[in-house]
């Protein structure tokens, strides 16, 4: 036997993505809260307020349903993923020592957190067409009138909220604490960009920065896109910047142990 | 250093690991204190101290995990920091106290490792090696705390690893458990594979090692067969030899 080793270096193929990628999915499914949260609230409040908001015609063609109801509720189930689940998840797998162990094998630990970013990805599409399909069968929804616009909006503000969610992950000390911050932020997030009642409630000055903010500034987006209005360069401009934050503040701040 | 305390004994084979002048600090407590060592291709080396006597770390910077404030470390020739790539598929690793994706079965977190090498072990074997067979659908999280420790032991030889790093290997074991550990190394030391097996335990290393290196207060006392190691200190025991070269008892492990 030969004492230097001088295999060629065979990184795990597509078998080990893809299996990777489904013990992602089992572990997501097997987490009961982390599931059943970003589709069950949405659609709570969807179905709560969705025959209201429907009467009310906001522009032409378009109710409150599209101009309010559904942004706020596609931009609740990217946020509780993105900001609540994925770090709360990266936060177990650093502190239990899941990623030291991956990372004497030949995956890298790098390659779980894309996994998680997949299977995260997927869960949103399964929230998007569960409450888009209510909204549609259920309430009668008018389709988006810019149908790219609207889906280019909301990739960039799904990117938005992992990258808050990234941020959470590098500066929560624990599993638990990645979870309170969390909450905290989404809920801070949410009730700025009008999660409890609309911007018109808020006071002015909190109203302004709550749609400066990427949570306010996905809601009006994607509203803007939906009803076929002009999107707000600001409210783009918040979400990239968002962004290019949370990619920098995770890449110097996030540890792998 | 004299060849005796760091060569790779009387068998003359080439080494596998060759650490040299390794030093860690964390802060200001040094860790690890200009160790230096080898290990011969096929070895099986028992690494014997106390609590903080820098047997973790060492091994640790043996693997790769931790970057050696100085000295060096080449594992099958390969640097295990810049040979990242290499040296994992060489090397297999059980870490003290690792923990695995909680909600994913035996038999699914033996496919996903399997996954990561190019000729893996099947799994039938390796639930063999660690008798898990009856354990396979059952979630991590609900085995006990010995039977998570055998399941990380068979994922430190999925990849059929030439060299192989066992910290605590049987710690928490219960003896059945244990004796079967102790088989499964020898089985390693047939096919030739070059063991690291850090230790508390006198039995387990008098009887599977070829040679142990004692540590103390991160440094390498001395490194022998355990015969010698006897012998040398005029001791009847290994336990008794340990105390008469570091002037520590060695406890039991935690």
């Amino acid at each position: 036997m030969s004492t230097t080793a001088t295999a060629v270096v065979r990184r795990p193929g597509p078998r080990a993505w893809l299996n990777l990628v489904v013990c992602e999915a089992k572990m997501v499914a097997r987490d009961t809260a982390g599931l059943v949260v970003p589709l069950g609230l949405p659609l709570l409040i969807l179905l709560t307020s969705a025959q209201a908001a429907g009467d009310q015609e906001v522009v032409a063609g378009f109710s409150a349903l599209e101009a309010y109801v559904l942004p706020l509720v596609l931009t609740m189930v990217i946020a509780t993923i993105g900001v609540i689940n994925m770090p709360s998840f990266l936060a177990y797998y650093r502190r239990s020592g899941i990623l030291r162990r991956l990372s004497v094998t030949p995956a890298s630990p790098a390659m779980v957190l894309v996994a998680q970013v997949v299977v995260s990805v997927l869960q949103t599409v399964l929230g998007l067409a569960l409450a888009v399909g209510v909204a549609f069968l259920g309430f009668g929804a008018s389709p988006p009138a810019h149908l790219a616009t609207t889906l280019g909006v909301y990739a960039l503000a799904m990117a938005a909220m992992y990258a808050v969610g990234m941020i959470v992950a590098a500066v929560a000390p624990t599993p638990n604490s990645a979870v309170a911050i969390g909450l905290v932020g989404f809920f801070a997030l949410g009730a700025l960009g009008g999660m409890f009642g609309g911007p018109g409630s808020l006071p002015e000055p909190l109203a302004a920065l709550g749609e400066r903010l990427p949570f306010g500034a996905a809601v009006q987006a994607l509203a803007a896109a939906w009803v076929g209005a002009p999107v707000e360069a600001a409210h783009l401009v918040s979400l990239g910047v968002t962004v290019v934050v949370g990619s920098v503040t995770a890449g110097l701040l996030f540890r792998w142990d | 250093m004299s060849s005796d305390t760091n060569g790779s004994g009387g068998s003359g084979r080439p080494p596998a690991i060759e650490a040299e002048g390794l030093v860690k600090r964390y802060g200001d407590k040094v860790a690890v204190d200009g160790l230096s060592l080898r290990v011969g291709a096929g070895e099986v080396l028992g690494i014997l101290g106390t609590n903080g006597a820098g047997k973790t770390t060492t091994v640790e910077m043996i693997a790769g995990l931790r970057r050696p404030d100085r000295g060096s470390v080449r594992l099958l020739g390969l640097d295990p920091r810049r040979d990242r790539a290499r040296v994992r598929q060489v090397l297999g690793v059980q870490l003290q106290a690792a923990y695995l994706h909680g909600a994913l079965t035996v038999a699914e977190l033996l496919d996903l490792y399997r996954s990561f090498y190019p000729d893996p072990r099947p799994a039938a074997e390796l639930l063999d090696l660690v008798g898990l067979e009856e354990q396979r659908r059952v979630r991590f999280e609900k085995l006990s705390g010995g039977q998570q420790q055998r399941l990380s032991i068979a994922l430190a030889l999925v990849g059929r690893p030439r060299v192989v790093i066992l910290d605590e290997l049987t710690t928490g074991l219960d003896p059945r458990a244990r004796r079967r550990m102790w088989g499964t190394v020898e089985r390693l030391r047939d096919e030739g594979v070059t063991v690291v097996l850090v230790s508390h335990a006198m039995e387990e290393v008098e009887r599977l090692c070829d040679r142990v290196a004692l540590l103390d207060a991160g440094r390498l006392v001395a490194v022998d067969t355990p015969g010698a190691l006897t012998a040398r200190a005029g001791a009847e025991t290994l336990d008794d030899a340990f105390v008469a070269l570091t002037g520590k008892q060695l406890e039991a492990a935690e």
